[in-house]
């Protein structure tokens, strides 16, 4: 089920009364939340449904047994198990065929000829989010950061509709105490939530929607056939494209967990705003990001060990992180651009400092230098991310110098408007719209009535009819 | 790490002021809002609700929307969104998805666009000037005019051969696809019309059709349900029309069949679809059928790899329906040989 549609606008109604009659009764509101939250999932594959269920179960008998084990070596030992399992299952679905098919062409190059059975499974949707959020689980109790909690919670936790699709990756430590609580329902920050829905719909059905057509999509599908111009906007506009419509799901999904009475943590923080690849990882999907600090990087070392050790810890960090998004070679690309990015950052902020300079250079000309080419670097890597092949990233990439003379037709001024203004805004560290919301919040409820159905009609209008999916479900 | 990394802290979402109210004065508000919207919305959705598949969702939503639009209408508040779309330069029934893309070899580039269903360009300024026979000898400045028409896996193929075509630098390709569409459903997007619209700005020699895998659905005016000989009897007569459409102009139409799916059912259904579409071009002068089996499914089952090249090429996405760019790239070859060897255009390359 999408958010912006009418579907989940109903069912969204029908959970938020139903959840907040149930909310005093801990058990039925956690039966009706898991069940609501099953069938938010079973809407698009019921199949799948059995397979949150089985995540879900590994997690807490993992958790279970390594809260009985009576040695170290046992936590371990259940630890191990666990998040292997859990990472097999991932690897099945999203990295099987990848895999298998790239085996079997070495085979075939050294005349081995046919030796692994090629399948292409069917991705469930979302599998890498619950997947990670139920990892985490498993470590955070073997780390003692967290008691094993009941099934019922668990499966709460991890199946909680409006992350379950995209995200945040929430912890157990945020989320299970906020499910244990009986909240009394007379204290909701509903002008927070509505700002978050109202500017998630506005980033996704309008502005993600409207580059996507008008210039990210042809210019990635003939390259050739386009103007430089058209191709560096065409790579902005991605840049544009995917930011508004990953954190537009965010900004929905944190509102409307809000008005249930569940604080998510914060998901994206002006990422173009960035004045390095590091400032950018901690803007950036902010949760995946601490979720490859915490359970991938430091148990590699972290910034412990030589120069070198940490420079491979980064690029194992960032290679794996691009990986998660998606099983192709291109997906790696952009996670070694990442990560080599880093390391040069890492270098360069370890010799500044050896020299008593501060890490990053001051200076407003500066920092505006740092932002404008840290973003230029993003914009790179991203046409990895979204192309369909190496050869379709080069293709983008050559047009830029190849394609001067050729006639734009796709910078519109409407196009240059929405690109230019949405990294604008990044650069102001001013939230507008929380100035709005409260303003809106302070008038009467027919005001605020009025108000709102226009923004519903405004965004409806400007957006097409039938809403792509988002980006992010494929991860 | 000096990598991805955030603060240690917990960042949450704070309420930052006295915004807080009960969750049924939030009910109310959400509850009157939406229906505010909907009774301001109501004609579009009474349109996009018509437009769905046939079935008991459509149903419901009709009966719920009838009444409303039908208020909306009378009351004149339908006016707001209409002067919304008008402000817009757009139809009120919005067009979301859909592709219309003109590529021109570099000599002949005056105007090419891309668009999300607005007005269509010419090719030429003045088409009549466009010197005959291109098919011959095909130049950047006198190029072969093709026009790739279809639905999401049309568009699959339209956008590799489209690049495909242009890269000989004389060809003239304008694509134009919509997903979601076919010929089961003009009341959604009537292709019949939209190829009749485009006849005469691209003026093809060569239409490119590839679509028919959301057809296999109930004829909504007058019902007819699928699978019944009356069904079937419709779609080959909305085929044949298409067709003649299609090549009314002089142009040869090349239909691309559908390959395998990867659900049974759609496939039995997909291969009715082909079979249909099969016999309508046999009907039809100028109409050359395309079996993308050869391209995409050797085998004549559902693959998500063929051997290309001694190597595995993936041809297939994860959905088991689409096709995948390698898949599009391998299929364009194929219809680029079929513009080579049966039509005897000299494309280079």
């Amino acid at each position: 089920m999408l958010f912006p549609t009418i579907d989940f606008a109903i069912f969204f109604l029908v959970v938020f009364s139903l959840s907040w009659i149930l909310r005093p009764y801990a058990t039925p509101w956690k039966l009706f939340m898991l069940a609501s939250s099953y069938f938010f999932y079973a809407w698009w594959n019921p199949r799948f449904v059995l397979l949150l269920v089985a995540e879900t179960a590994i997690a807490h008998f993992g958790a279970q047994a390594i809260a009985s084990a009576k040695t170290d070596r046992g936590r371990r030992n259940a630890m191990v198990v666990a998040v292997v399992v859990l990472i097999g299952i991932l690897a099945y679905f999203k990295y099987v065929g990848f895999m298998a098919v790239n085996v079997d062409n070495i085979a075939r190059s050294v005349g081995l000829g046919n030796v692994i059975p090629l399948i292409q499974p069917t991705l469930p949707i979302a599998i890498s989010f619950f997947t990670f959020m139920a990892i985490s689980y498993v470590v955070d109790n073997y780390r003692r950061q967290l008691e094993p909690a009941r099934p019922i919670d668990v499966a709460v936790y991890l199946a909680f509709f409006p992350h379950l699709i995209a995200g945040p990756i929430v912890r157990g430590g945020e989320l299970l105490p906020q499910i244990r609580r009986r909240n009394d329902g007379q204290h909701i920050d509903y002008a927070r939530a509505t700002e978050l829905i109202v500017r998630g719909l506005f980033k996704k059905v309008v502005i993600s929607s409207f580059i996507s057509t008008a210039i990210v999509d042809p210019v990635f599908a003939s390259p050739t056939s386009h103007s430089a111009l058209d191709a560096l906007f065409g790579i902005w506009g991605y840049a544009v494209q995917i930011y508004c419509d990953f954190s537009g799901y965010t900004d929905i999904a944190i509102g409307l967990a809000l008005l249930l009475g569940i604080k998510f943590p914060v998901n994206f923080d002006r990422p173009y705003a960035a004045i390095d690849l590091q400032d950018f990882w901690r803007r950036w999907h902010i949760t995946l990001s601490r979720w490859l600090r915490d359970y991938l990087y430091i148990p590699l070392g972290g910034n412990r060990g030589s120069q070198a050790e940490v420079m491979r810890n980064i690029m194992i960090t960032m290679i794996l992180g691009g990986l998660w998004h998606g099983a192709d070679w291109t997906f790696l690309a952009w996670g070694f651009l990442h990560g080599a990015g880093q390391v040069v950052g890492h270098v360069r902020r370890t010799r500044r400092q050896a020299a008593g300079l501060p890490p990053v250079a001051t200076g407003h000309l500066r920092r505006v230098n740092q932002v404008f080419w840290t973003f230029q670097f993003v914009c790179l890597a991203w046409i990895f991310f979204r192309a369909t092949s190496f050869s379709n990233a080069f293709a983008v990439i050559g047009r830029l110098f190849s394609g001067w003379g050729a006639p734009t037709n796709l910078v519109t001024p409407m196009v240059v408007l929405a690109v230019v203004a949405v990294i604008a805004i990044q650069q102001v560290p001013v939230n507008f719209g929380e100035r709005v919301a409260a303003w809106w919040s302070a008038q009467r409820m027919a005001i605020q009535v009025g108000l709102l159905s226009l923004v519903l009609l405004g965004i409806t209008t400007l957006g097409p009819t039938g809403v792509a999916p988002f980006i992010y479900y494929r991860f | 790490m000096s990598a991805p990394v955030t603060s240690r802290r917990s960042r949450e979402v704070q309420p930052a002021r006295a915004t807080m109210r009960g969750w049924k004065s939030i009910l109310k508000l959400m509850a009157a809002a939406l229906a505010l919207w909907l009774f301001l919305d109501a004609t579009t959705l009474q349109h996009n609700a018509q437009v769905s598949p046939v079935g008991i969702r459509r149903t419901v939503a009709l009966d719920l929307l009838g009444p409303i639009a039908a208020v909306a209408r009378v009351t004149q508040v339908s006016r707001l969104e209409t002067g919304f779309n008008q402000a817009l330069g757009r139809t009120a029934t919005g067009s979301g998805g859909h592709t219309f893309v003109v590529v021109l070899p570099p000599a002949a580039s005056t105007n090419t666009q891309a668009s999300t269903g607005k007005a269509h360009p010419p090719i030429h300024p003045d088409i009549t000037t466009i010197p005959p026979n291109p098919m011959q000898n095909p130049t950047a400045a006198n190029p072969v005019r093709v026009l790739l028409i279809g639905d999401s896996l049309g568009l699959d193929l339209g956008d590799s051969l489209q690049n495909s075509l242009a890269s000989t630098g004389v060809v003239a390709a304008t694509l134009d696809g919509k997903e979601s569409t076919g010929l089961t459903r003009p009341d959604y997007f009537n292709w019949p019309a939209e190829l009749a619209s485009d006849l005469p700005k691209v003026s093809p020699e060569v239409v490119v059709v590839m679509m028919g895998a959301n057809d296999p659905q109930a004829f909504p005016s007058p019902s007819i349900q699928y699978g019944t000989a009356a069904w079937n009897a419709e779609y080959l007569r909305r085929c044949i029309a298409f067709m003649k459409l299609a090549t009314s102009t002089g142009a040869t139409l090349i239909w691309v069949s559908l390959p395998p799916m990867q659900d049974p059912t759609l496939n039995a259904k997909v291969a009715n679809i082909n079979a249909i579409q099969k016999e309508a071009a046999a009907q039809v002068p100028n109409v050359i059928y395309v079996n993308s089996n050869p391209t995409l499914a050797p085998a004549g089952t559902f693959q998500p790899y063929i051997l290309s090249g001694g190597q595995n090429v993936n041809v297939r996405t994860p959905d088991g329906t689409h096709i995948s760019p390698q898949g599009g790239a391998l299929l364009s070859q194929q219809v680029m040989g079929i513009m080579r060897t049966k039509l005897g255009i000299p494309l280079p390359g």
